[in-house]
C-alpha cells in the first residue's frame, strides 16, 4: 500500500435518490417511529380503560390539535409501512420488479399513504 | 457551461475540494468530451476512460447525484452546473479515480466463470436456443461499478455484501444450462450478508446504463435457494 489517504465521497445530500429510495427511507423511518409510539399509545389505551373517568381524560388528550396532528403522522407511518411492505412482498413474487414498475408502485405508495390517513383521521 | 468537479491530489491535499469549469458545449456532446475538454484546460486532472461507447466501462462517475458512464451521458440532459464527483463509497485515489478493489473482490467471491463436474467434452457444450436466451440480460454487464456504488447495502457492507454487481453474475452462472455448481454457488451464497443484505431498494436498476436489473436477478437466485431448500 503505497498510501493511507484516501477520502471517500458518500454525502448523502449531495446524491439524487430515485423515488423507489425514498420510498425506502420512509418505510424505515416509519417502522421506527411507530416503534417509539407504542408506550404512549399503550398508556393511552390504559388509561381509556381504568373507568369512565380515565376515558374522559383520554378523550380530552386526542381533542387537542397536537394529537390530532401525532395521530395523523402516526396513521401517516402505519399506512405508509403497510402498503409499502405489500409492495416489498410483490417484489419478493417478481412483481413491480423493473425500473417503471418499481418507480410508479412506489409513487402510488408514497400518495395513497398519507390522503387514507387523512380520509381516516377525518372520518373517526 | 458550468462544471464542478471533485479534485483530490493525494500529494498536495488533505482534503477533497470542487473546483469550477467553464466549457463550451457542441452539439451532441457527451460528459466524457467535457472532462477530456476540463483535462485539456488543466492537465492535473484525472479521470478514468477509454472506449468512449459504453462498452469498456471505464468512466463511471456521479453526475448530478447520479452515478452514469461518461461516455453515453449527454452534457444536454444534465442540469447546470454539472456536479461531477467520484463514484460514492470507493476510496479515492484522485480526482475521479477511485479504488475498486472491493468491488472486483466482491466480483471474484461468486466464482464467476463455469464449473464443470464431468469431464470437458471435445466439441463445445451445447445449449438450445431457449437455455441461451436464459442469459440474455445477464452477460451484458460490462462492471462500471455504477449499480454497486449507488447500493446503499454496498455502501455500509463492501466486504460483507456482494453487491448488485457480484449478484447478478452469480445469476448469470446458476442461469447457465452448462453450469454444474449450482449446490456449491447456492451454499457459498447462505447468511446475513453476501445475498440477503439486498432489501431490494433497486437503485442499481434505476442506475445501470446497460439497463440490467440485478433486483431482478437476486429475486431469481431466493427463488431457487427455496427450491432447493424444500
Amino acid at each position: 500500500m503505497m498510501t493511507k489517504n484516501r477520502p471517500v465521497f458518500l454525502d448523502l445530500t449531495q446524491l439524487s435518490f430515485p423515488i423507489p429510495a425514498i420510498m425506502s427511507v420512509g418505510h424505515r423511518a416509519s417502522g421506527i417511529l411507530m416503534v417509539l409510539a407504542i408506550p404512549f399509545l399503550v398508556y393511552m389505551l390504559d388509561l381509556s380503560l381504568s373507568g369512565a373517568e380515565g376515558f374522559a381524560t383520554a378523550q380530552s388528550v386526542f381533542s387537542g390539535w397536537f394529537a390530532k396532528l401525532l395521530m395523523f403522522v402516526l396513521l401517516w407511518a402505519l399506512l405508509h409501512h403497510l402498503l409499502a411492505g405489500i409492495r416489498y412482498l410483490l417484489i419478493d413474487f417478481d412483481i413491480f420488479v423493473d425500473k417503471e414498475m418499481g418507480t410508479l408502485s412506489a409513487k402510488a405508495v408514497m400518495v395513497a399513504a398519507p390522503i387514507l390517513a387523512l380520509f381516516i383521521e377525518v372520518l373517526l | 457551461m458550468k462544471f464542478s468537479i471533485f479534485r483530490f491530489n493525494p500529494d498536495t491535499d488533505t482534503t477533497p475540494r470542487m473546483q469550477e469549469y467553464e466549457v463550451e458545449v457542441s452539439r451532441g456532446m457527451m460528459l466524457r468530451d467535457a472532462l477530456m475538454e476540463i483535462k485539456r484546460q488543466d492537465e492535473s486532472f484525472s479521470f478514468r476512460h477509454s472506449c468512449g461507447e459504453g462498452v469498456c466501462g471505464s468512466d463511471g462517475v456521479n453526475a448530478n447525484g447520479r452515478n452514469v458512464l461518461g461516455c453515453i451521458t449527454q452534457v444536454a440532459d444534465l442540469k447546470e452546473p454539472i456536479v461531477v464527483r467520484p463514484m460514492p463509497g470507493r476510496p479515492v485515489i484522485r480526482d475521479l479515480v477511485v479504488d475498486m478493489s472491493q468491488f472486483y473482490q466482491q466480483y471474484r467471491a461468486v466464482k464467476p466463470y463455469l464449473i464443470r463436474k464431468d469431464s470437458l467434452p471435445e466439441q463445445e457444450i451445447l445449449q438450445s436456443p431457449e437455455q441461451r436466451d436464459k442469459l440474455d440480460g445477464l452477460y451484458e454487464c460490462i462492471m462500471c461499478g455504477c449499480c454497486s456504488t449507488s447500493c446503499p447495502s454496498f455502501w455500509w457492507n463492501p466486504d460483507k455484501f456482494h453487491g448488485p454487481q457480484a449478484l447478478l453474475q452469480a445469476w448469470r452462472f446458476l442461469a447457465d444450462s452448462r453450469d454444474q455448481a449450482t449446490d456449491e454457488r447456492l451454499d457459498a451464497l447462505e447468511g446475513p450478508y453476501k445475498l440477503f443484505r439486498c432489501h431490494t431498494i433497486m437503485n442499481c436498476v434505476d442506475v445501470c446504463p446497460k439497463n440490467l436489473n440485478p433486483t431482478k436477478a437476486i429475486g431469481h437466485i431466493k427463488e431457487l435457494m427455496l427450491k432447493h431448500a424444500i
